[in-house]
């Protein structure tokens, strides 16, 4: 049912014009990708100026050859255990705040939303000096520490929204059969709210192996240095090692493309959940 | 002796929130309050051991009053901050409204248009900052060989050590790596709009326009303003765009409060001055951040969970 009679012709020039928007945000959003992704492999010798052309793998090889391998390693050691270690903190926290009340849970509420946008450059100067005198410096219990109070807040407020839709009935049920509220914890929520720790796991180990200024500040030995810190090391003062550069970032990019597919809308609706209201 | 259940209850809580009041003593609290205290010393790196001595407010004075602070003001608060958020924004809602327009549902293209956001948005800053200096790079750089080859230009030009593009250069990396996150938001928000509206406003006789700007633009104020909070305080603190891509300079020239914060840690290895930067920082966010406590933060998680 239309009111207003549609001229057939603006019509097709309104659809061609919305089509030609499309391809340009298309191109804007996967150009720069692509490109890092074509010179991955191709033959970009910092010797040669010339790129002339042809496929090759000989970037990746490079880039292994050149110790590229520890800086993987280091990511995912720190990356792995901070998130393993948030989320079990996290499944706790959360837990108590969508089942009890007590003194002082505005507070953690509060803290848990500021920790979220927590300005960490501002930190960087009192944890260095901590750590210097401490002598977690260059080391990776360090950074794993950090890490873990980096992404601890998110976390719990993933699983906080998770836990909610779980029926309080289910640890009722249990507790009046004798159970202790960890054994309800780790028996009956955690196999339910998988999926919810699955997500914010996934989330925090993200956050954590992009994270570049902590890791800059904290590791300076190249052998402990993470995928972010060892990128840098192909730019040389003079010239970039460019071939290398690209098959670097594309190892560091594809485990994080292939997490964040099931994660997307998740994300979303846990960002924006309380405007959309 | 036995514990009553109420008691119980207690300890439970206790040892269940414990390792999360560490975390936020340990790694929040403290190092802010610490972080006040070498705000007034002169403490350098050299004498980390011996620490420093009081100084008074001598180090915030010298920042307010140094000759870079107007120039990092500036870049912060205008280039860094303002304008990457507005262009975000704005090209967000413009990709949610296109990927919305019944066209382009027709043709089935939401789908791919997600696959498409989620590259720009999985890729870690490091990386995003990586393709576009390749882009832009005078010698290699695809970009500087079209306008080269089409005529547009006689010599390249090297993007991120030029005056004049130096700031439009970050700000496209910043953009292109944050704007996936806005528009998908946006898109979700505009799905919820009921469609009875639009055709009710649109047998009233309004306009496209009108449409928009009093069904669709009210509806989705609440996400825009969301995302707008949280993308300036974001930004505000970014440290890794504007260091990675051109290492505050030319010169200083995109210097920025997060940049100076860690030069002046770590390169001049004065962290009594550094960490001043960082309070004054941390004052202008709690401003931002008790906007968003009042209007989102404490009512979204409690509401939540009651």
């Amino acid at each position: 049912m239309r009111t207003r009679s549609v001229n057939p012709v603006a019509n097709i020039i309104e659809n061609g014009a919305l089509l030609i928007a499309f391809v340009v945000f298309a191109v804007f959003l996967l150009g720069p990708a692509f490109y890092v992704f074509k010179g991955s492999f191709e033959n970009l010798s910092v010797s040669l100026i010339s790129s002339d052309g042809g496929w090759t793998l000989n970037n990746y090889i490079s880039l292994f050859q050149s110790g590229y391998f520890i800086y993987v390693v280091n990511s995912l050691v720190v990356c792995i255990t901070a998130t393993a270690m948030a989320c079990t903190i996290s499944l706790f926290c959360a837990y108590c705040l969508s089942r009890f009340r007590f003194k002082g849970r505005g507070f953690v509420f509060a803290a848990i939303m500021g920790g979220q946008f927590f300005p960490w450059i501002i930190l960087v100067n009192p944890i260095f000096i901590v750590f210097a005198r401490s002598g977690l410096i260059n080391s990776q219990i360090g950074l794993i520490l950090c890490y873990t109070a980096f992404i601890t807040p998110f976390t719990i407020y993933l699983m906080v929204g998770y836990l909610t839709t779980i029926p309080k009935s289910l640890d009722e049920a249990a507790i009046v059969d004798g159970a202790s509220r960890f054994t309800v914890v780790t028996k009956i929520i955690l196999p339910i709210m998988w999926p919810g720790m699955v997500a914010a796991g996934t989330f925090g180990f993200l956050q954590s192996w992009s994270e570049y200024l902590l890791a800059l500040a904290l590791i300076t030995d190249n052998a402990k240095k993470t995928i972010p810190l060892g990128l840098y090391q192909y730019f040389g003062d003079v010239q970039v090692d460019w071939g290398a550069v690209m098959a670097g970032s594309v190892v560091a990019t594809v485990p994080t493309l292939l997490l964040f597919l099931p994660l997307q809308r998740k994300l979303v609706s846990g960002l924006t959940a309380g405007a959309t209201k | 002796m036995t514990i009553s259940p109420k008691m119980r209850t207690r300890m439970t809580i206790f040892w269940m929130l414990l390792p999360t009041f560490l975390i936020l003593i340990g790694f929040y609290l403290f190092p802010t309050l610490y972080n006040l205290e070498l705000s007034f010393t002169d403490i350098t790196l050299l004498k980390l051991k011996k620490g420093g001595d009081f100084v008074g407010a001598t180090n915030y004075s010298e920042f307010l009053t140094s000759s870079t602070f107007r120039d990092i003001a500036i870049n912060t608060v205008f280039w860094l901050t303002a304008i990457s958020v507005t262009v975000r924004i704005v090209l967000g809602l413009l990709f949610a409204l296109l990927l919305n327009s019944k066209f382009l549902k027709s043709m089935r293209l939401t789908t791919i248009a997600r696959l498409m956001l989620l590259v720009p948005w999985a890729t870690p800053p490091v990386v995003a900052v990586i393709a576009w200096r390749w882009l832009l790079d005078p010698t290699y750089g695809p970009i500087n060989s079209w306008l080269l080859s089409s005529g547009l230009i006689s010599d390249p030009i090297a993007f991120t050590a030029t005056l004049s593009t130096v700031w439009p250069a970050i700000i496209t990396i910043i953009v292109w790596n944050t704007t996936p996150l806005i528009g998908v938001s946006l898109l979700a928000a505009l799905q919820t709009i009921p469609e009875d509206l639009n055709e009710a406003a649109a047998i009233d006789g309004a306009t496209r326009w009108q449409q928009f700007r009093f069904i669709t633009l009210p509806y989705l104020m609440p996400t825009i303003s969301v995302l707008t909070l949280m993308s300036v305080i974001w930004t505000f603190n970014n440290f890794v765009y504007v260091w990675l891509t051109t290492g505050a300079g030319p010169g200083t020239f995109t210097n920025v409060l997060a940049t100076e914060v860690y030069m002046k840690a770590f390169i001049d290895l004065r962290i009594g001055y550094s960490a001043a930067i960082g309070v004054t920082m941390a004052v202008v966010m709690a401003f931002f951040g008790a906007m968003y406590f009042r209007y989102f933060g404490l009512t979204d998680m409690q509401d939540k969970v009651g």
